[in-house]
């Protein structure tokens, strides 16, 4: 009974643990979802017209968003945010 | 009962069941579960990690019809780029620069070849040769998938008025400042070279000519100064970028000097400035941008000759109109090339209609009226049909 006691905390405190975790983690990703999208509106159209999230790959856009870092002068995380966001469009 | 797990097995139970918010409880205590959402996040910052081969770049054919010269397809050119990022610190970026000549033969140029290291939030290290960061043509828009012209504006080409590319090295980056926007980049490298021509007349040398700058990223420096500049970017709007530029140092030039028919060697430097303003505003589908460059040279003296101080100055101002909703867009450029040699001096009107197929090809139709010296090549109007492609 005492075991049975014990598990049933562990389970409770580890999906609350968990629940909050992964929700605070998702808000973080919308929020840099929603400053990657911006940036990526307001930057690249300076240069050259948008191009499509869907055309690389997670990987390729790794590459692709440093060339762009340098070329536009972007900080680290503006960079970051872009990436995120191109990421998360492309399936 | 106890049953053991290995560690591999919990990290795959874990991601089994973590998104559920459910825990098994039976052998996973909390701190395993520290430790194990600590393994996850790694494994995921070890992907990240994962180095990468990237090719991408751009390519176009076209045709053109100049005033008093029969028309030819021409323009052939291909520039790829190679991305081969070791880590999110690390990466090394090279571009070819593939062109056909009237000829028949085929150019091929390192347009850049740079190892790009990321120093922090704030700044990157570029080194090796890189474009020029004065002024915005040379290093963003010239591309032909990017340019909305078919042609490069007058004295923003080689032996124009901004430099092309440099070799040395060169810290760039972007940071905020009371909620604006800034960028920079600042460089040291091995400076351009001057093209000279000595007249010669019975076997002795009577006047040294400059013909032009030669800004393109040499691999020697025949003095051993170097040059320095670069560009402060300022965005006072998210679609409003005004940015200041400046290049110092001295130019180098070797020719032969002849007297009394024996010829010697000279090698000689020149001070040499770069001015440059550039700005890009965006409104709706309405896009202006325009770019000022001035390049001085102080005078260039060997032997009891002496040439004249020159100076290049271009300037242009671009609007294009995109039609929403459809892939049509018009542009027109006015630009006014000044330099020393009066047959390169140009003011040019050009106008043209694109066609976006997709918003990284497209075709482009342009006209030019060219003003220049009677009778020049700078002074024949031009038609341009242009297909560029960037992948």
């Amino acid at each position: 009974m005492k075991q049975l006691i014990q598990i049933g905390l562990v389970i409770l405190l580890g999906s609350v643990g968990a629940s909050s975790a992964f929700a605070a983690s998702e808000k973080d990703d919308m929020e840099q979802f929603a400053r990657g999208a911006q940036k990526w509106s307001n930057t690249c159209m300076r240069c050259h017209n948008m191009r499509d999230p869907q055309e690389f790959s997670d990987q390729e856009w790794r590459p692709v968003i440093m060339h762009m870092r340098i070329r536009a002068g972007l900080t680290g995380q503006d960079a970051e945010d872009i990436l995120a966001f191109m990421q998360k469009s492309n399936n | 009962m106890k049953v053991k797990i290995s560690p591999l097995k919990k990290l795959i139970l874990m991601g089994a069941v973590l998104p559920l918010g459910v825990v098994s409880a039976n052998e996973i205590t909390q701190q395993e579960f520290t430790q194990l959402k600590s393994d996850i996040l790694q494994l995921k910052k070890d992907k990240s990690r994962r180095s990468v081969a990237h090719l991408s770049g751009y390519g176009s054919v076209g045709y053109s019809d100049t005033e008093d010269n029969d028309g030819s397809f021409s323009q052939l050119q291909f520039a790829p780029i190679f991305h081969y990022q070791i880590d999110d610190r690390i990466m090394l970026e090279a571009e070819l620069e593939i062109e056909d000549e009237d000829s028949g033969e085929t150019e091929v140029k390192l347009e850049y070849l740079t190892i790009d290291v990321v120093l922090g939030n704030n700044a990157i290290l570029v080194a090796g040769k890189f474009l020029s960061p004065i002024g915005q043509f040379r290093q963003n828009i010239h591309p032909s998938w990017i340019n909305k012209l078919p042609s490069a504006p007058p004295g923003f080409g080689h032996g124009g008025a901004a430099p092309v590319s440099e070799t040395g090295a060169q810290v760039r980056g972007g940071f905020y400042l009371s909620n604006q926007q800034f960028n920079y980049a600042v460089y040291y490298g091995n400076g351009p070279q001057i093209d000279v021509e000595v007249e010669t007349e019975a076997g002795e040398s009577e006047e040294i000519e400059i013909h032009d700058v030669e800004n393109e990223g040499f691999i020697s420096d025949l003095n051993g100064e170097k040059s320095w500049g670069g560009r402060l970017g300022w965005l006072p709007l998210p679609k409003v970028e005004i940015g200041l530029s400046y290049m110092g140092g001295q130019a180098d030039t070797e020719f032969v000097l002849l007297s009394g028919g024996v010829e010697t060697e000279v090698k000689e430097s020149s001070d040499i400035t770069v001015y440059g303003a550039d700005f890009v505003a965006q409104v709706d589908s309405f896009t202006l941008r325009g770019e000022y460059i001035k390049q001085e040279l102080d005078h260039v003296g060997a032997g009891g000759l002496e040439t004249g101080s020159p100076e290049w100055k271009t300037f242009y101002l671009q609007g294009s109109y995109r039609f929403s909703g459809t892939g049509w867009e018009a542009v027109t450029r006015y630009t006014d090339f000044d330099s020393p040699k009066d047959s390169s001096d140009v003011t040019q009107w050009a106008l043209g209609v694109n066609y976006l197929i997709t918003e990284n090809a497209m075709v482009k139709v342009a006209y030019e009226v060219n003003d220049g010296e009677r009778d020049s090549a700078a002074d024949k109007n031009k038609a341009l049909v242009q297909l560029a492609y960037g992948f």
